[in-house]
C-alpha cells in the first residue's frame, strides 16, 4: 500500500531508448543494403561474363 | 539468378507489415516501465534479436549436418546464409542488450549468461569465417564450415550453463537488478508485446535468410561462370 | 561353403571380435609411433614444457600473486598455462602428421578413421598429461601452494580429455588450411569454455577445501562435456579426413 501512496516518476531514459533503436534500425537497414549491394555487383559480374562467353563463341 | 518467386514478393510485404505493427505495439501500445522508464523498451526487439541469432546458429548446424549426410551443395549457401544473418543480429543484440544495460543499471556490461552466450557466439562466427577463408577447396570448405557449425552449436549450451552455474554462485557485484538479469514484471500488454515481437524477428529471419540463399546461389553462379571464361 | 575356419591371432581374440580388436591395434599401434617419436626428439614436448614454464613466469609479474591471492587465482592460473601451452602441442603434432605424409599414408592404409582420431587423441592426451605432471611441482615449489590433492588430479584429467577430444579434432582441420597454426586457437578457444570454466571452479574448490557436494556439479559438466564431444567426435571424423 505505501507503494501508491510514495509516487516515484520513472527513470529519465528516453535517450538511451533513442540510441538503442537507432543501433537496431540502424544495423538491419545497412544489412538489407548490403545485401542489395552485393547482388547488384555479381548480377553485373554475371552480365560481363555472360558477355564474355559470347565474344568467346 | 531467377526472378522473385511470389511466395518471396508476399512474404516481404507480410515482413514490413508485422514489422511496422511491432515497432507501433513497442512504442505506443506498450506502457511504460514503472522504473527504468522509456529504455525499458529496448528489451522487446533486444531479445527478438537475440532469438533470431539462435534461431540462425541451430538452421547452421542443421544444414551442416544435411551437406555432409546428401553433400548437396545448396546446403553450404543455406549454412553460410544463416551464420552471417545470426552474426548480425546477434550483433544487435548485444549493442542493444548493452544500451539496455546502461540505461537501466548504469553499467554497460553485465556477465548475464546470455548476453555473454551472444559475445562467445559472435566470437565462434569470427572464427567460422576465418576458417572458410583459409580453405582453396570449395567442397572441403562447405564440410569444414559444416563441421565446425555442428561443433559449435553444440557447445553454445554446455557453455550458457556453465556460466549459468557460475552465476549462481557468484552475485554480480553490479546489483540486484543486473545480478538477477534484468527482470521487471511483464504485465500482460508487455507480454502481447513481447510475444508479437518474438514472431515478427522469426518472419524476418526467414525472409532474409531467402534473399541471402538468393544471393549464395547467384554468388555460385558467377563464380562457376568466372572460372569457365577464365581459362 | 563350410563355416571359416575360426583363427586366433596373438592377441588371443577370434575372428568374430575382429572389428574392435583391429581397431584397437589401430590405436595402440598410432599412440606407439607418435611416442616412439617423439622420445627420440622430444621436440612436442621440450616445446610445450618452456611455454607452459614462461607463462607460468609471466603469471609472476603479471599478477600480484601474494599468499592470499594465490589460492583464489592458483587455478585459473594453472588451466590458461595447459589451454595455451596444449594449443602448441596440438598444433606440433597434427602438423608432423600432414608434412612428413604420415596422414595420407594412415588413410591409405585398411584402418578405420575413427581409429586415427583415438590414437591422435590419446597421443595428444598422454604428452599434455606429461606436461601438466611437470608443471604442478614447479608451481607447487615456486608458490608454495600444495597441488597434490586427488580431487584436483580428477579434474586435470577430466578437463585435459575434453580439451583434447575437440582439439584433435578442430586441429586436424586447421592443419589442411593455409592459416594453420594460427587458426586452431581461434577456433578451439571458443568451444572449450565449459570445460575452462567447469575446471577452473572445481580446481579451485579442490583447492579451498570446498564441500564436494558443491563441486559436484562443475564435475557432471566436465563429464557431460567429455562424453558429447567425443561421441561426436566418433561421428564427425570421417569427413574431416575425407579426399
Amino acid at each position: 500500500m505505501i507503494n501508491t501512496l510514495i509516487l516515484q516518476a520513472p527513470a529519465e531514459t528516453t535517450r538511451y531508448m533513442i540510441a538503442g533503436y537507432t543501433v537496431i534500425f540502424g544495423v538491419m537497414f545497412l544489412y538489407i543494403v548490403s545485401l542489395i549491394v552485393r547482388s547488384r555487383k555479381l548480377k553485373q559480374e554475371l552480365e560481363t561474363l555472360k558477355e564474355l562467353e559470347q565474344e568467346k563463341k | 539468378m531467377e526472378p522473385k518467386p511470389r511466395m518471396l514478393v508476399i512474404l516481404d510485404v507480410v515482413t514490413v507489415l508485422l514489422f511496422l505493427i511491432a515497432v507501433g505495439m513497442v512504442f505506443f501500445y506498450a506502457p511504460l516501465e514503472a522504473i527504468m522508464g522509456q529504455v525499458q523498451r529496448v528489451f522487446y526487439f533486444h531479445v527478438a534479436n537475440a532469438w533470431v541469432g539462435m534461431l540462425g546458429f541451430m538452421v547452421a548446424a542443421i544444414a551442416g549436418i544435411a551437406y555432409l549426410r546428401k553433400n548437396d551443395r545448396k546446403w553450404d549457401i543455406v549454412g553460410l546464409a544463416a551464420i552471417e544473418i545470426s552474426f548480425v543480429f546477434f550483433l544487435t543484440a548485444i549493442i542493444s542488450g548493452s544500451i539496455w544495460a546502461r540505461g537501466s543499471w548504469g553499467t554497460w556490461w553485465t556477465w548475464d549468461p546470455r548476453l555473454t552466450t551472444a559475445a562467445i557466439c559472435e566470437l565462434v562466427y569470427a572464427a567460422y569465417f576465418m576458417l572458410r577463408q583459409g580453405i582453396e577447396d570449395p567442397d572441403r570448405r562447405a564440410r569444414f564450415g559444416a563441421v565446425y557449425a555442428i561443433l559449435s552449436f553444440i557447445s553454445v549450451p554446455l557453455t550458457f550453463i556453465s556460466i549459468r552455474i557460475f552465476r549462481t554462485i557468484h552475485p554480480v557485484i553490479f546489483g540486484g537488478a543486473a545480478a538477477a538479469g534484468g527482470t521487471f514484471e511483464m504485465s500482460p500488454i508487455m507480454l502481447q508485446t513481447f510475444m508479437f515481437s518474438l514472431l515478427t524477428f522469426s518472419i524476418i529471419f526467414i525472409d532474409l535468410l531467402w534473399h541471402r540463399i538468393r544471393l549464395g546461389k547467384l554468388a555460385d553462379e558467377t563464380e562457376a561462370l568466372r572460372l569457365k571464361t577464365l581459362q | 561353403m563350410e563355416s571359416m575356419p575360426k583363427t586366433e591371432d596373438k592377441l588371443g581374440t577370434t575372428e568374430s571380435t575382429l572389428g574392435v580388436g583391429q581397431f584397437i591395434r589401430s590405436v595402440t599401434a598410432i599412440i606407439w609411433k607418435d611416442l616412439a617419436a617423439e622420445l627420440r626428439s622430444r621436440e612436442l614436448l621440450s616445446a610445450m614444457l618452456v611455454f607452459a614454464l614462461l607463462v607460468i613466469l609471466i603469471f609472476n609479474f603479471a599478477l600480484e600473486l601474494d599468499a592470499a591471492a594465490r589460492s583464489s587465482v592458483t587455478a585459473g592460473v594453472l588451466w590458461v598455462t595447459f589451454a595455451f601451452a596444449g594449443t602448441i602441442g596440438l598444433n606440433r603434432s597434427m602438423a608432423m602428421e600432414k608434412d612428413r605424409g604420415c596422414l595420407d599414408g594412415l588413410l591409405l592404409a585398411p584402418v578405420d578413421r575413427t581409429a586415427i582420431y583415438f590414437g591422435k587423441a590419446i597421443g595428444n592426451l598422454i604428452f599434455m598429461l606429461i606436461v601438466e605432471a611437470i608443471v604442478l611441482p614447479v608451481y607447487s615449489v615456486l608458490y608454495s601452494v600444495n597441488l597434490f590433492n586427488p580431487g584436483l588430479l580428477l579434474v586435470i584429467l577430466l578437463g585435459s580429455i575434453g580439451y583434447v577430444a575437440v582439439g584433435t579434432l578442430l586441429s586436424s582441420m586447421a592443419v589442411q588450411t593455409r592459416t594453420r597454426d594460427v587458426l586452431l586457437p581461434v577456433l578451439l578457444f571458443p568451444l572449450i569454455i565449459p570445460v575452462l570454466i567447469a575446471a577452473v571452479k572445481a580446481s579451485t574448490g579442490f583447492l579451498q577445501g570446498v564441500d564436494v557436494a558443491d563441486i559436484r556439479a562443475w564435475i557432471n559438466l566436465l563429464l557431460v562435456y567429455d562424453v558429447i564431444f567425443i561421441a561426436v567426435a566418433f561421428m564427425v571424423f570421417d569427413y574431416i579426413v575425407e579426399e
